[in-house]
């Protein structure tokens, strides 16, 4: 066999129903025409950087400087993580300095250097569920197990159930908030209650990290900002990607943020160090760790996405799906009102060409996502077909 | 502890490496960075052709929506048709658009590849003297690093080869230019080897030969790079625009699998899911855009060659013994005296600082980066003189 056992499982696991429905919404486009297919399947932000990001990249092209295309430190430039570390000490309080901040190839890259840096073979990370599935990935590609612990109804965090999985093995709980695919925003106090239940076992001597992906920071639709989880707890590790906030996703730009309140940070530095060049990252991209610097306060501009999950909640709770209103990210997780919601899923696609994501490919069967990072008019063009598809599978 | 085991061996295992590099950071300060010759790192300071710098500019001007989006995890599909057109030419054989995916450097492209193949225990060969990164790319993936020396010129043992491959063996990493030894292996040294892994195959055990050429194009004396696709099968190459481009700080580069590989499109799959699974997700977006089109061009090398020419005639002057190398900008002499760590604390004494050959699994030999300004090199002579005369070498 040409492929490693290993990932022979892992793309064999996924080509089941992901690239059946993949193939399905392709063929549906060719033959109704890309307008008359309503595709809710993907997590890719139609935004444009803003305006005055590009004019900054422009003028920095325009004047080129020697060497600006060349290495630098394997943690990025200098002058940028201080103007990223003075973002964080302004936002947080703390005294974030250059050395807390690491650039990394977006997200996905910082998760996966980290885990490399601090992960042993048999090592657990508290995954809550529903996750993104790429998380288990992550944290597999180390020998690492990923513990999946339920949330609740509401998909806030489920604080017994994560005190009941930790074990002596437990180096991190790894958290979502804005969360895919839930749209969920943990609350202040589902936080301080997890950051207590650390704090505990910390006191006995197990140190457990908060790992925290916040990639969707930015998009959230409550009055109050993301609470702030630099000041609940010690042992926190930031990671952010400049994909959403500033449309930058196919650039691959983020950050790993350390908490400086972490004694050993410098140490965790110095294995990213060589986890970004062992895993042959070796630096996050020259040209867009120069602009992403200046632009740490910007933000996406949530009306838009404000006005498309309103309007597709009330659509969606009008026509009978049972739906936690999501309150950050651009997510919505209904559920489904057959059991099989791969049944349920394919059925929209055939009947209604309406394309969504089954709640299994986040850890969650019975439950569907509808991602809304789309046009308004491409959800307002669903919206009868979601409404007759609640006349005919919900009991309303 | 924060960091994980294995990392933490790495870091004490390299920690000879930060104290080197601290030491030279010293001198600097001391005596100023114009009175060090600093020789240690391989940042190639060669800029951009300048088409590409305007390309670059005019790309980002043109405002196109949509330009930093996520694309296919392989990369856009008009630059990687581009890259095949570029290899049809150059093999004469039937690439296409699916035989190319878009990596983060070469490092990214050989994770990929290692990460499609391995299974823990599997064996990967590298000749040595190596670039010590491919044993943490063959070890990320649970593989096992087996070094086969090549003979005291660095050419290819195929006999030593041979006795290495066991069972267990599923690729061998060649690089050639070679890092650190500027070695170009020629057309019957490959030969030889692709006929050893042909008669492998044909007894049942089929091996990978994962060409890194990522200096393919600094080479020196009209010497020709043997075209590895039209020697062996199975073969799978990994480029990177970071010297042909002067582009290391941006990560691109890209993986091209032979045409004639056998069962090519599963592992090919397998390539695209570990580019997402490892955080990669897909090359930069702009620098994609940008090299496609720039595949034919390279960077200045008779500025490269009269740097070799002039270190190579230093060297030999001070009564060094060195192979002339053919390509990279290193040149790898042999250590006066047995322990090259010693050596290399006397070189910095003398103000010149390199990398001891025990960092490429070479003891009694050092590794001298000439990717630096000429001025460096000529300045340097009086201090090599020194240094030779300090051990009897040469005319004195």
């Amino acid at each position: 066999m040409i492929l490693s056992n290993k990932i022979r499982k892992l793309v064999m696991d996924q080509e089941g129903w992901t690239r059946k429905m993949f193939e399905a919404g392709i063929r549906m486009k060719k033959e109704y025409g890309v307008e008359n297919v309503y595709d809710f399947s993907l997590g890719n932000p139609e935004v444009e950087p803003p305006a005055a990001l590009s004019g900054r990249l422009i003028e920095m092209l325009e004047h080129p400087t020697a060497g600006m295309h060349r290495y630098m430190p394997n943690n990025g430039y200098e002058s940028v993580r201080e103007e990223v570390a003075a973002y964080l000490a302004e936002r947080t309080g703390l005294p974030f300095m250059a050395i807390h901040v690491f650039m990394t190839v977006g997200c996905a890259g910082g998760l996966n250097i980290l885990f490399k840096a601090m992960l042993n073979r048999g090592d657990e990370v508290v995954l809550p569920s529903p996750f993104f599935w790429e998380f288990k990935n992550y944290i597999e590609n180390f020998g690492a197990v990923p513990k999946i612990v339920e949330t609740r109804p509401d998909f806030q965090l489920d604080l017994a159930a994560i005190e009941a999985a930790i074990t002596n093995r437990t180096k991190a709980v790894l958290i979502n908030s804005p969360n895919n695919p839930t749209g969920a925003v943990y609350s202040a106090d589902s936080l301080l209650g997890l950051a207590g239940i650390l704090s505990a076992h910390r006191r006995k001597g197990r140190e457990i990290f908060i790992v925290a992906d916040e990639a969707y920071r930015k998009i959230v639709y409550t009055d109050a900002p993301l609470p702030d989880l630099f000041g609940m707890y010690d042992l926190v590790i930031t990671v952010t990607s400049h994909s959403k906030d500033l449309g930058l996703p196919g650039e691959r730009i983020g950050y790993v943020a350390i908490s400086p309140r972490i004694a050993e940070a410098q140490l965790l530095v110095s294995g990213l160090m060589i986890a970004i060049r062992a895993l042959g990252f070796v630096n996050a991209p020259a040209l867009m760790q120069r602009v992403v610097g200046e632009f740490q306060r910007n933000s996406v501009s949530i009306d838009d996405y404000k006005e498309r999950r309103d309007f597709l909640y009330e659509t969606i709770t009008g026509a009978g799906f049972e739906c936690v209103k999501p309150e950050g990210a651009f997510y919505m997780f209904p559920k489904s009102p057959i059991e099989d919601e791969v049944e349920f899923v394919f059925r929209m696609q055939e009947e209604e060409r309406i394309l969504m994501v089954p709640g299994r490919g986040f850890g969650k069967a019975g439950y569907f996502r509808i991602a809304y990072c789309v046009p308004m008019e491409t959800i307002v063009k669903a919206r009868p077909g979601f409404l007759r598809a609640g006349k005919r599978y919900t009991r309303r | 502890m924060i960091t994980s085991n294995r990392i933490s061996r790495l870091m004490e295992s390299s920690s000879w490496i930060r104290a080197m590099f601290e030491e030279g950071e010293r001198l600097k300060k001391v005596y100023g960075a114009g009175a060090i010759f600093d020789f240690t790192l391989g940042n190639p300071i060669a800029e951009p052709p300048q088409e590409l710098k305007q390309g670059l500019c005019d790309m980002v001007l043109s405002g196109e929506q949509g330009m930093h989006r996520y694309m296919s995890n392989s990369g856009y599909e008009e630059v990687r048709a581009q890259i095949a057109g570029f290899h049809r030419e150059n093999s004469r054989l039937p690439f296409t658009q699916d035989h190319i995916i878009m990596t983060v450097g070469s490092a990214g492209g050989i994770n990929v590849a290692l990460k499609a193949i391995l299974d823990p225990g599997d064996e990967v060969l590298v000749l040595s003297p190596f670039f010590v990164e491919f044993m943490f790319y063959i070890e990320n993936h649970g593989g096992v690093m087996r070094l086969v020396e090549t003979t005291e010129d660095f050419r290819i043992d195929t006999a030593a080869v041979e006795a290495a491959i066991t069972e267990r063996t599923r690729a061998i990493i060649v690089n050639s230019p070679n890092n650190p030894t500027g070695a170009v292996y020629h057309e019957d040294e490959v030969r030889a080897l692709a006929d050893l892994l042909a008669r492998k195959k044909r007894e049942g055990r089929r091996i990978f030969l994962i060409s890194d050429e990522a200096y393919r194009k600094i080479i020196y004396d009209g010497v020709v790079l043997p075209d590895a696709f039209n020697l062996y099968d199975d073969t799978i190459s990994v480029f990177s625009h970071s010297k042909d481009l002067g582009l290391a700080g941006e990560r691109i580069g890209y993986i091209a699998v032979s045409p004639r590989l056998e069962e090519a499109k599963p592992l090919i799959d397998a390539m695209i899911f570990a580019n997402r699974i490892l955080g990669f997700i897909n090359a930069p977006a702009l620098m994609q855009r940008l090299v496609g089109r720039f595949q034919k061009n390279s960077v200045d090398v008779t500025g490269y060659q009269e740097k070799r020419d002039a270190i190579y005639n230093i060297l030999v002057e001070s009564g060094f013994e060195v192979q002339k190398p053919e390509g990279t900008f290193y040149i790898f002499p042999k250590s006066p005296i047995e322990d090259d760590v010693e050596f290399i604390r006397v070189m910095q004494q003398h103000h010149i600082l390199a990398v001891p050959g025990v960092g490429f699994g070479r003891k009694g030999y050092f590794r001298i980066a000439y990717c630096t300004e000429m001025d460096v090199i000529e300045r340097s002579r009086a201090a090599f003189l020194e240094v030779g005369r300090l051990y009897g070498l040469g005319p004195g």
